[in-house]
């Protein structure tokens, strides 16, 4: 019985945001939600939130940038051969049972589809990427298992890629897979956290434009990196600076999408904004396992244990 | 009968009853609704939406524990540990005889032994009562999101039946349902490697936790769990204590991962030397 009356709940609810969505003066479908197709509008929740529930991911073909002959990606992958070249994610296995999209680039903007990076961070990325062995900070917050940060965490990964997207009165919620991150996202219009609180994450503050959430962040901390995943080709291990500022947009356009973009700009880092656009696909089936990743993290000191083997052989003149 | 005793009998039983009257309003499990003033969502559900914390010590020693010295002697009072009345209903904790053993011994070597101690993922009940904030989000679908400000750890609880858990995990699986207003969750498919203090309590594989919220009021939520570990104790046992509202002024769960603040402490002996090694002092360790 009380599942039949949520139902009828359920259906009066829809019935009434139809009825609002198409009533003349409505001005609740205005801005990004022109994106969406025509004659579909999202659910609302029961505090009247555009509905973006559900289990979501975000597997791709699309290379993250416009691939470029000064490009060195066996650099970027750890891969030496150069195998990962211009491609997404697709040569790990999670993605082979699925339909990827595949575009030009993730970078759409500026239209090169290339991030406009300083040379000192190339070169900083280059040294740390090169010194993995020696330490490790020079490993990217992934690999440290701190976090895949934020935008990086919806940057594709290749595999754990569920996100799983909860909304209660005041708040939206992102559930990361990837190194268990629930991000908590306040839409009440309080103001961001004091300066002298810096982050990995960031300090998220939602508000709705339309039917579009519109994610505010600042307060990184100078540790971080704006892309961990090899996935990310040039992107990976560039390092971020206090005064990281992302501006993300969720839109449903339809049942089965959201439109994800994030908008970022470091006047440290990058030379002019850039953004990043990728599609979340609903899979209300995906199951998040747990991704304890700093509990099971054998790889960074495997790493280092090897490079202190290195540089021992070296010493004794064995190598 | 002398009017003075019957006076006397009349008051000592209106006080009995009114004792019991305050004892089954106190009890979660005597009754399953709560007071007029629970807050409450759109479909007549305790609201339990907010960042709760727990004020006690049981993270300490979930048993009666006296104060005591920190384990660094340099830190002097300031990470003294506080004395605390146990949580544990008779405060008795049922191990079998080898289980006590183990965990005197964890006790006896908490630093080297703690997961904690490591940024490991908390486990539950113990990621309840952790000295940080967490946070519930009740939805407008079934799942309930707990946030919990250590570790970035969290769990979303599935409501109603699921399947069961695919593998163990840290946090295990929590699956809810609502007995008239207590959220009871019930936790399986744990590994083996989470504590339940910084004591050396702890469990086996085998665990399963109940657990109960049972909202007193709009600012506090009666929390039990009652666990089950027929490898490692010889019945169920109940921990209970009150979880109260955070209202400072903008609250929020802040970021706290502790990874960052353990990774010299694990892998600093494989770091590349450079000479310019920063240095620990000399702080000396009480115990263990």
């Amino acid at each position: 019985m009380r599942n039949r009356d949520l139902m009828s709940r359920a259906l009066v609810l829809a019935i009434l945001t139809i009825a609002l969505a198409v009533s003349p003066g409505c001005t609740g479908n205005s801005g990004a939600s022109a994106e969406a197709a025509e004659g579909w509008t999202p659910a609302r929740t029961p505090d009247g939130q555009p509905d973006l529930q559900g289990m979501w991911t975000n597997y791709t073909a699309t290379p993250f940038e416009v691939f470029d002959e000064s490009d060195t990606p066996g650099l970027y992958s750890g891969d030496p051969d150069g195998s990962a070249r211009g491609t997404g994610p697709g040569f790990l296995t999670d993605t082979t049972d699925r339909t990827l999209t595949k575009g030009r680039s993730l970078v759409v903007d500026p239209p090169s589809g290339r991030v406009p990076i300083m040379a000192w961070a190339e070169e900083r990325r280059n040294f740390k990427l090169t010194h993995i062995q020696d330490d490790w900070e020079n490993h990217t917050p992934w690999e440290r298992c701190i976090t895949r940060g934020v935008p990086g965490g919806l940057f594709p990964a290749g595999y754990g890629s569920g996100y799983q997207i909860l909304q209660g009165p005041g708040y939206v919620s992102i559930v990361y897979e990837m190194i268990h991150e629930a991000r908590v996202i306040p839409l009440d219009g309080r103001p961001h956290i004091g300066k002298g609180i810096r982050t990995w994450n960031g300090d998220s503050r939602g508000r709705w434009e339309g039917d579009t959430l519109v994610v505010d962040i600042t307060n990184y901390n100078d540790k971080g990196s704006i892309a961990t995943n090899v996935a990310t080709q040039r992107v990976r291990a560039i390092p971020q600076s206090e005064e990281l500022h992302v501006v993300e947009r969720f839109t449903r356009v339809d049942e089965n999408t959201i439109n994800y973009e994030a908008t970022i700009e470091d006047p440290k880092v990058f030379t002019t904004p850039w953004k990043v656009a990728i599609p979340l696909h609903r899979e209300p089936d995906y199951q998040i396992f747990e991704y304890a990743c700093h509990e099971g993290n054998l790889g960074l000191p495997n790493t280092l244990s090897a490079g202190r083997a290195r540089d021992k052989a070296a010493a004794s003149g064995t190598r | 009968m002398q009017s003075w005793l019957k006076g006397a009998t009349i008051a000592l039983a209106s006080a009995a009853i009114a004792l019991a009257g305050a004892r089954l309003m106190q009890d979660p499990a005597a009754g399953q609704t709560s007071g007029a003033d629970v807050l409450r969502t759109a479909d007549g559900r305790p609201n339990l939406n907010g960042i709760w914390q727990a004020v006690g010590t049981a993270h300490w020693n979930l048993q009666d524990h006296q104060a005591r010295t920190g384990p660094v002697l340099e830190l002097g009072a300031t990470f003294a540990i506080p004395a605390g009345l146990s949580v544990v209903e008779g405060n008795d904790i049922p191990y079998q005889a080898w289980a006590a053993a183990k965990q005197r011994e964890n006790y006896d070597n908490w630093l080297a032994r703690d997961p904690e101690v490591k940024c490991y993922l908390p486990g539950l009940p113990r990621a309840t009562y952790m000295p940080y904030p967490f946070q519930i989000l009740q939805t407008g679908s079934s799942d309930i999101l707990m946030a919990y400000e250590y570790a970035s750890a969290s769990r979303v609880i599935k409501m109603g039946k699921t399947e069961p858990p695919p593998v163990d995990t840290w946090m295990g699986q929590s699956v809810g349902r609502w007995e008239g207003d207590t959220l009871v969750v019930d936790v399986t498919g744990f590994n083996d490697q989470t504590w339940f203090d910084r004591a050396g309590n702890f469990h086996s594989e085998a665990l399963h936790v109940v657990e109960r919220f049972t909202p007193a009021g709009p600012d506090r939520i009666d929390y039990r769990a009652t666990i089950e570990d027929p490898k490692v104790f010889t019945r169920p046992w109940t921990i209970r204590m009150p979880l109260y509202r955070r209202h400072d002024e903008n609250v929020q769960l802040l970021e706290f991962k502790c990874v960052e603040f353990v990774e010299e402490m694990m892998y600093g002996h494989l770091r590349k030397k450079t000479g310019n090694e920063k240095s620990f002092g000399t702080a000396r360790l009480r115990w263990p």
